[in-house]
């Protein structure tokens, strides 16, 4: 499998199924390294799902995926240590402050005292949460919650980002920020695949992208290919097939 | 909330079509159906459910046969029970949503901030909602026993002043609370507050043991004489004027229990007009932020405390030390923490310390004694994961190795729970005068401890159970969560079996050699802990996803 070794992220054949209710039914997806990859979906598309089982948060009911060339289910080791994941909705360990967190996450990696002392400060100063203190993560807002979890996938240098929804509840003022610092990881070599429902971040951040929807990748390829030359919001809304239009209805608004 | 009054619901067209007012029936029965949502949404909450209602029918039968003793006994020892009972279920409604505020949020004001309603249609509504929930039926069902109480006091007027006093008595209950949460929902909703009354709960819940014996003992040679004079007291104050009237009748001053009842209907109407006023700050809800203290040295110094300065730094000591920041930084697990203590020192106080001091009858043996105190000391380990939740994400994908993920956290509670076992057995052993036997029953300890965060650490990898994320500690109770909890008991009682050898080894062995379960028994409870932890931390290994998974589950 070459293509398996040379990308970052391979997926094959992902299903996940919850009590017979099918949630992810079959994704395949090729993340080349180097490449700012988006995943767009509606709500309930199943992206959570898919980067779940693909980073060994949640065991697939089927299907295989490997990280860099090392499969994340067999040999979880290797993959996790190449990996860096900022999950959505995932608590942290909130009742630690900023620093204490990003020191956990590095001493749990068996990071060197001295390398998470440098890094933390780094991070801490970059993302602007130095100011926060010694401020409880739990009384973080949502924006800094996404910047000190952001600071914890990267703290260890993963070669693969894999951020779910990473704008969500961002000032645009923090927004620019994280988009500044995956630009340069990307530069230097990184991958990031991160998922969104926000067409105009996707369209200026991405170098490819999938749209998921009902399970399954209904597109997908670098961002022009699926484009088409078509603007990527009608893109999104043909391929999930929503509803665009109103007819007689709501005619008393 | 997609269940909406249809007046209430009015959107831009409210100006054009002409809107129903909104009637107190709509807040009860939005309240109904909310619960028949809950009831349906899955066995988890009709377990709680049933819980509640059985905690509630039992208080209520409990204040009802009190107040119909009221009726039933002398003319003092009745005005007494009556007054002072009927101000501990007054007081008991203030404190009520101190404690348990945002478990019962089905009408929590700021879930009305978006409809134009007026203050006095929702005052009304959140008061008819609340009579209709556990608590307000409990209380009416009590208040059914003043009601009869009075009836057998004074007749028919007594009867009638007794329903009369029941009636204005509930709604002082109802407002009361009501007024207090609205008043204080601001507070109340800044984590360092619920945070702390977390902990007041826990601290009020295990003494009452404590409470209970000193209760006791000074009644036992108490007189009535206080009692009635305090409740006579009472019975001119909102807190129990109502339960009182019918006395007044009974005594044939009917003006007197006029003025009783004009106390608490007064009392009733200003509450009113408290809550109504306070409503709208409840329901914007602002809090001032927190006060930002500046970090010092690197983050690494932040995370572990100096006691672990000895440690290597790595996955082990990183575990141990943010165990360690919890267990006093959670609340949750800061009052599991304090009941526990204070459970462990009661326990051997009761068994051995007062029958020690009444002449020795029915003393348990000293080994005996605290057993207890050392199997409730790890148990909390029990759910360990189910505390950290989500969080728990951070590990697996750390990829800790299972046997440091249990060691470490068997070590963190450890560092707090050992020195308050061993105080507690040094205390109570020397109170008791049984000086000789702290050694031996040191050893007992221990082995009971180990063999306890054995199979806590057994349980907490093959049956987690998620615990909601708020610091009420009453959130917990109900569902598969109450089911599981139960094992902790079980494997409470598979943790003495275990260690049960050490014991027999202490009481049987002359006092001579009894020196030696000491290092037996500390022997024996790290060897529980070791074997316990290896073999789970290669099922945690395996099974980290589903773990996660289960520990996870929107409660």
């Amino acid at each position: 499998m070459t293509e398996v070794s040379r990308a970052a992220l391979v997926l094959r054949g992902l299903v996940k199924s919850f009590d017979g209710k099918i949630a992810v039914a079959g994704v395949d997806l090729d993340v080349p390294t180097g490449s700012f990859y988006g995943l767009l979906g509606p709500n309930g598309a199943g992206k959570t799902t898919s980067l779940s089982m693909a980073v060994g948060l949640l065991r697939p009911t089927e299907g295989r995926a490997w990280v860099l060339g090392h499969d994340v289910w067999a040999d979880p080791v290797e993959a996790k240590r190449r990996l860096g994941v900022l999950p959505d909705g995932v608590r942290l360990f909130e009742r630690l402050s900023g620093p204490e967190l990003l020191a956990y996450h590095g001493l749990l990696r068996g990071m060197a005292p001295d390398v998470v002392d440098q890094r933390s400060r780094e991070l801490l100063d970059v993302l602007g949460l130095a100011d926060a203190g010694r401020t409880l993560v739990v009384d973080y807002s949502a924006g800094m919650r996404k910047k000190i979890g952001l600071a914890c996938a990267l703290l260890h240098a993963p070669r693969l980002l894999v951020l779910d929804e990473p704008f969500e509840a961002v000032d645009p003022v923090s927004g620019a920020l994280i988009r500044d610092i995956l630009h340069r990881y990307v530069d230097g070599g990184g991958t990031v695949i991160f998922s969104s429902h926000v067409m105009e971040l996707v369209e200026k951040l991405c170098t490819h992208v999938a749209i998921l929807a009902e399970g399954r990748i209904k597109a997908v390829g670098t961002l022009d290919e699926v484009r088409g030359g078509r603007d990527l919001e009608d893109v999104f809304v043909k391929v999930v097939g929503g509803r665009v239009a109103t007819g007689q209805e709501l005619s008393w608004l | 909330m997609s269940v909406a009054a249809p007046g209430a619901a009015a959107g831009p067209e409210a100006a054009a079509t002409p809107v129903r007012p909104v009637r107190v029936t709509v807040f009860v029965g939005l309240k109904l159906r909310m619960m028949g949502y809950r009831l349906r949404s899955g066995p988890r909450l009709l377990v709680g459910f049933i819980f509640g209602a059985i905690a509630g029918l039992c208080l209520a039968i409990t204040g009802f046969s009190l107040f119909l003793l009221s009726g039933a006994v002398g003319h003092d020892a009745g005005l007494t029970v009556a007054g002072l009972v009927g101000a501990v279920l007054t007081v008991g409604w203030l404190l009520l949503p101190l404690l348990f505020f945002g478990v019962d949020d089905t009408l929590d004001p700021a879930r009305f901030a978006l409809f134009p309603l007026r203050r006095r249609t929702l005052t009304l509504g959140l008061l008819a909602g609340a009579l209709v929930g556990i608590p307000g039926l409990a209380t009416a069902l009590a208040l059914v026993g003043l009601a009869i109480a009075g009836g057998l006091r004074a007749g028919v007027a007594g009867a009638v002043v007794g329903v009369l006093g029941a009636i204005l008595a509930l709604l002082v209950c109802v407002t009361v609370s009501g007024a207090v949460t609205s008043a204080l929902a601001g507070l109340l909703r800044t984590r360092r507050v619920r945070d702390l009354a977390a902990v007041m709960l826990a601290v009020l819940a295990a003494s009452i043991g404590p409470l209970n014996l000193l209760l006791s003992s000074t009644l036992a040679n108490a007189t009535l004489t206080p009692a009635l004079r305090l409740a006579r007291v009472l019975g001119w104050t909102p807190l129990s004027a109502g339960f009182m009237a019918p006395y007044d009748v009974a005594d044939g001053r009917p003006l007197l229990a006029v003025a009783r009842l004009a106390i608490v209907a007064g009392t009733v109407v200003l509450l009113l007009g408290w809550w109504s006023s306070t409503m709208e700050s409840a329901m914007v809800g602002a809090s001032a932020g927190p006060v930002v203290r500046a970090t010092r040295g690197g983050a690494v110094g932040a995370l572990v405390p100096r006691i672990l300065g000895a440690l290597r730094p790595g996955p082990f000591t990183a575990i141990v030390a943010q165990e360690l920041r919890y267990w006093s930084r959670d609340a949750r697990r800061r009052a599991g923490l304090i009941s526990i203590t204070v459970g462990g020192a009661v326990v051997p106080v009761v068994l051995r310390l007062l029958p020690a001091h009444n002449g020795g009858r029915g003393a348990a043996p000293l080994p005996l004694a605290v057993l207890f105190s050392s199997l409730t000391g790890a148990a909390m380990l029990a759910n360990q994961f189910g505390f950290d939740g989500s969080a728990y994400s951070a590990h697996l994908l750390a990829m800790v190795p299972g046997r440091v993920d249990l060691r470490a956290r068997v070590a963190a509670i450890s560092i707090v729970m050992l020195p308050v076992i061993s105080a507690i057995v040094v205390v109570v052993g020397l109170l008791s005068g049984d000086a000789a036997d702290v050694a031996s029953t040191l050893g007992v300890v221990f082995a009971a401890y180990g063999t306890s965060t054995g199979s806590a650490s057994v349980l907490s990898v093959l049956a987690p159970f998620p615990v909601p994320n708020t610091s009420n500690v009453f959130a917990s109770a109900g569902g598969t969560g109450a089911a599981k909890g139960m094992l902790a008991f079980v494997g409470m009682i598979a943790s003495a079996a275990i260690a049960s050898p050490v014991l027999i080894a202490a009481l049987l062995l002359p006092a001579a050699l009894s020196w030696i379960v000491l290092p037996l028994g500390v022997a024996w409870g790290l060897g529980a802990a070791l074997v316990a932890t290896y073999t789970m931390g290669d099922v945690l290994d395996r099974r980290g996803p589903e773990l996660l998974a289960e520990v996870s589950a929107a409660p």
